[in-house]
């Protein structure tokens, strides 16, 4: 057996510094979090009312620290700090995190490449219950939570379980099952959704924004509330990072290299769907962000999720903050269609890359 | 540093046992009447024509098929009482072929074969590491690290998935036809590591095999199964009587030449016909 | 992936502004208005407190107030006493007012128009982008709003103590995030004609310009009593005011704020049906009208064009010609530019007013919509 070695073919030389990053995680988690902090610099500190560094540093000193380092700001520039932009840098990066975890793990377990948080139909959920919310002529305010979230993140959830419910019948293998309920359902609650537009007569504006997604409503109260929920969840799937790792190779791979398939899927599913809920209820669906992060992560460090979930939370976080930066400074259009021309040219170089590897 | 088999000279009970295993998938039944006992160390290749229920076998000696009927033991627990990670233990399992939908290295997908020993949060340790380069090596596939496992050719991809099982480092090893996809002489390369990991390590090794070639000159007992029962468990000798061949391969005896000792060439047969 | 749904075509009040509008003539209005007034303060000889509805401060001289019409009366100092104040808006929300505002936001066109007709022009500091300008005036205040949205950090910026929005307008977030920052915001939600004069009166006391603000209500609602008086005999034509045809017919709801003006204006308003924001054509042709009112003259809707459209040709309107463009900046904004709207819906739906209301109707000249 000595000699089969060259018989099998030449090791595939490693491309200089994407080697290097590969095999230097720690440098990327580092690198991460400097992105991260650079984002939130610059998030708080640009806007369309110009705040001179300095001060905004002093403010940010002062409130958050506690510290007198000098300076005077008006109380204006001091609002517009502490109760617009942080909150909403901070929120941005919420999501931006969630999102990109969910898309890691629903990626992972459906082992679609294709697979976004949106694909088991917490979209259309989401929107259906977002656009019931606008309609109804009730104003519920639950910690300053309106009825348009708190509907949309319950529509999350049940669409989701729904799905989930109705893909345990029938003959089709579990994933292929999900995926095509998913699509059966999502169209369903679309359709509803073209329904309640259609009937939602003057308030169709406010779907409509609720459908591009934003960050314009921010606020601290928001951010304390679904920031555990997103945090706590991630920290979840981290842990099940080994269970995540076992699917690549297929269910019935994973049951034999010791996970207890059932389970987990379900584990993992409601989790990330628990993310993307509490995340769509304070963003509206903000697309591409849970498609593309985790497959540019995992271009650079493989598949191994140990890796590819940790890194995708600090690439989402500074990704969605930079993007709704810049649609901030870019005159206040969506950050959804950022987010969708940074994405969609980088998913359209990802398909020219791929290979054909998925046959069966 | 090689697998090391767990209670291999304590105990003397079978490692693997099934007796009276009925099992179905929804209607359909696939596995009837079958009493199996396999003592540790043992090498048994399991053969049969297509759709006899062979690999249905190997789903339930792994647990990923309740039967409906009778009693499964691995390693003396009865596999509906352990759990997926102590089946994993005890089990490694070469599946027949499987997609991968991100690129993965070969030496990722070998990893995976350190599941479950690995540490659940930390990953892999220095010895989960030189296990997979352990493995690596002992499959010979050195050649290949670095290298996108899903550009592989099936062949390699077989022996990428066989070295992840060696990884595994488990007492038994359950093969669902490795050889499928191999060239002749990998094919040989395959059974004689197997031989190696039987004999050196002591694994138990449990192989679907469709070539009744290579199956009777590597593995001292064969298990022959069609239409879900067991019709014939022994040597190859009298496993492989002419009648038997004649009745559940529906093929005339003379395409299989039996080995009459070592240096015998080797024929495939493409035996493995409905009737 | 995202569903990103097209939304349908927009409803009535919604239409998102196109570039290229005509220009308008805004000499032209101004004598109207100035008219008008002066037969309201004509026909009114005995009210003591006459004064005429301010023209916008900053006025130029284009404009010859009849002779007996006082000049625009500069804002009358307020007592101090009227505030701290606490004011109920549109939406049932208490705004606690805790001086008199100096530093206005208006987030909606009609109430900057509001604002400068009631003398507050000089206290506006930031306004939402119009693309009709008007009045003239407010042309150097600076833009806080686009309707790609609010930018709440600059009207933070600006320290504005008092911001005017509109239920229907102004995105809820905004209002949400202004409120956070501890600006009040006053939000408006006019249904009605009567609504919009109430609107009038609570942005006045909002500000501290109560009575100019009953003043202008007070001519506002003088000019529409006589648009009523002129048309009281009057048959009342079966009339289609058209919001917008290009793909479905979008014309008024039941109910809806351009119903109540035709109403007003004395046509029998044909309406969609509740729940539906367009009109099929078979209802329309069902319907008959005998009038129909281009409200998207302006967007490049022509008579000819309608006469030509496929299964209009048997609507009465049609046969007789009588199909009118109008302005429908005027005849839909909540402010005080409405009574020049009424009066311009009136004439459209009977001609034959024009002669009673001098100059004509303000049609602007259809051109094709630039693209």
């Amino acid at each position: 057996m000595a000699t089969r070695s060259e018989t099998l073919g030449m090791p595939r030389a490693g491309t200089g510094w994407l080697e290097g990053a590969r095999s230097r995680p720690g440098a990327l988690v580092v690198g991460g979090l400097v992105a991260l902090v650079v984002v939130l610099v610059l998030g708080v500190g640009l806007g369309s009312v110009t705040i001179a560094p300095a001060d905004t540093l002093a403010i940010l000193a002062h409130r958050l620290l506690g510290l007198e380092v000098g300076g005077t700001w008006t109380p204006a520039a001091e609002t517009i700090v502490m109760e617009l932009r942080l909150p909403r840098v901070l929120s941005a990066m919420a999501v931006g995190l969630g999102l990109a975890v969910a898309g890691a793990t629903y990626q992972g377990l459906l082992r679609n490449p294709l697979a976004d948080p949106y694909v088991l139909g917490t979209a259309s959920g989401a929107a259906l219950g977002a656009a019931i919310g606008v309609i109804l002529p009730i104003r519920i305010v639950l910690l300053e939570f309106g009825l348009v979230q708190i509907l949309a993140f319950v529509g999350a959830l049940l669409a989701v379980t729904a799905v989930y419910r109705f893909s345990r019948t029938g003959a089709l293998a579990p994933l292929t099952s999900l995926l095509l309920t998913g699509y059966a359902v999502g169209s369903l609650l679309a359709a509803g959704l073209a329904m309640t537009m259609y009937l939602s007569g003057a308030n169709l504006r406010q779907i409509f924004f609720y459908l591009l997604g934003g960050f314009e409503g921010s606020s601290w109260l928001q951010l304390g509330l679904t920031t555990p929920i997103i945090l706590i969840a991630t920290a979840a799937i981290l842990v099940r990072a080994r269970t995540l790792n076992g699917f690549l190779l297929g269910e019935e791979a994973a049951a034999h290299l010791g996970i207890d398939v059932r389970r987990e899927r379900v584990i993992l599913l409601g989790l990330a769907s628990l993310i993307t809920a509490a995340a769509v209820s304070i963003s509206g669906l903000i697309g591409f962000v849970g498609l593309v992060v985790p497959h540019v992560v995992r271009l650079v460090v493989g598949p191994n999720a140990r890796r590819v979930l940790p890194l995708s939370a600090l690439i989402g976080a500074s990704l969605l903050a930079a993007a709704d930066l810049v649609a901030r400074l870019a005159g206040g259009i969506p950050v959804g269609v950022v987010t969708a021309i940074i994405g969609a040219p980088f998913f359209l170089i990802l398909l020219r890359r791929a290979r054909t590897g998925y046959e069966l | 540093m090689t697998p090391q088999a767990i209670g291999h000279d304590a105990i003397p009970a079978p490692i693997l046992e099934l007796s009276g295993v009925e099992a179905a998938y929804r209607e359909r039944v696939v596995l009837r009447g079958i009493d199996l006992a396999v003592a540790a160390g043992e090498r048994v290749a399991v053969i049969g024509p297509n759709g006899a229920g062979k690999s249905s076998l190997l789903r339930v000696v792994a647990g990923t098929l309740r039967p409906r009927a009778g009693r499964v033991s691995l390693a003396g627990e009865p596999v509906e009482r352990l759990d997926r990670m102590a089946i994993a233990r005890r089990l490694a399992v070469v599946p027949q072929a499987v997609a991968l939908p991100f690129a993965a290295r070969v030496e990722e997908v070998v990893g995976l074969g350190r599941l479950p020993h690995e540490d659940p949060f930390r990953g892999q340790r220095p010895s989960d590491r030189a296990a997979v380069a352990a493995a690596i090596e002992r499959v010979g596939i050195g050649g290949l690290l670095g290298r996108d496992a899903r550009e592989l050719s099936l062949g390699e991809r077989q022996l990428v998935l066989l070295a992840m099982a060696v990884a595994q480092a488990a007492p038994v090893l359950a093969l669902d036809e490795p050889t499928v996809h191999l060239d002749l002489r990998h094919q040989v390369d395959t059974m004689e590591l197997l031989g190696d990991l039987n004999e050196r390590d002591g694994t138990t090794i449990l192989a679907v095999l469709h070539d009744l070639g290579l199956a009777a000159h590597f593995f001292p007992r064969l298990v022959l199964i069609a239409d879900g029962r067991i019709v014939a468990d022994g040597s190859p000798e009298d496993v492989l009587a002419d009648d038997r061949i004649r009745d559940v391969f529906g093929v005339d005896p003379g395409f299989v030449h039996r080995p009459a000792g070592p240096g015998r060439s080797i024929v495939g047969g493409g035996a493995a016909l409905l009737r | 992936m995202s569903p990103f749904l097209t939304p349908r075509p927009i409803g009535e009040g919604f239409r998102v502004p196109r570039t290229g509008h005509p220009a308008r003539s805004r000499a032209g209005r101004l004598v109207i208005l100035g008219a008008t007034i002066a037969l309201i303060a004509g026909a009114c000889s005995g009210a003591a407190t006459a004064t005429p509805v301010a023209i916008p401060s900053d006025a130029t001289a284009s404009v010859a107030p009849p002779a007996s019409a006082t000049p625009a009366p500069t804002p009358t100092p307020i007592p101090a006493a009227t505030f701290p104040l606490t004011l109920t808006d549109d939406e049932g929300t208490a705004i606690d007012l805790k001086a008199m505002p100096h530093k206005i936001v208006s987030l909606t066109p009609a109430a900057t128009e509001i604002l400068f007709a009631i003398g507050a022009g000089d206290r506006t500091v930031g306004k939402v982008d119009d693309p009709s300008k008007y009045p003239p005036a407010a042309d150097s205040v600076p833009v806080v709003a686009t309707y790609l949205g609010v930018d709440v950090e600059k009207i933070v910026a600006l320290g504005a103590d008092l911001v005017v929005a509109d239920h229907g307008i102004t995105p809820p977030d905004a209002i949400v995030q202004l409120r956070r920052a501890n600006v009040p915001v006053l939000v408006v939600d006019a249904k009605n004609v009567a609504g919009v004069l109430d609107d009038i009166t609570l942005v006045g006391d909002a500000i501290g310009a109560g009575p100019a603000a009953r003043d202008l209500t007070a001519s506002m609602q003088a000019g529409f009593d006589q648009v009523a008086a002129a048309t009281q005999g009057l048959a009342k034509p079966r009339t289609f005011y058209e919001i917008d045809a290009t793909k479905e017919i979008y014309g008024p709801r039941k109910d809806s704020f351009i119903e109540g003006m035709i109403a007003l204006a004395g046509g029998t308003p044909i309406t969609a049906d509740p729940g539906a924001s367009s009109i099929p054509l078979e209802k329309l042709v069902t319907a008959d009208p005998e009038v129909i009112v281009l409200g998207d003259a302006a967007y490049g809707t022509t008579v000819d064009g309608v006469k030509k459209r496929p299964g209009w040709g048997v609507m009465a309107a049609v046969k007789t010609g009588a199909i009118r463009p109008a302005d429908d900046v005027v005849i839909t904004r909540p402010g005080p530019r409405l009574v020049e709207g009424l009066i311009a819906l009136a004439i459209a739906i009977h001609p034959e007013l024009a002669g009673q209301f001098p100059a004509g109707s303000p049609v602007p000249s259809p051109t094709p919509v630039a693209s």
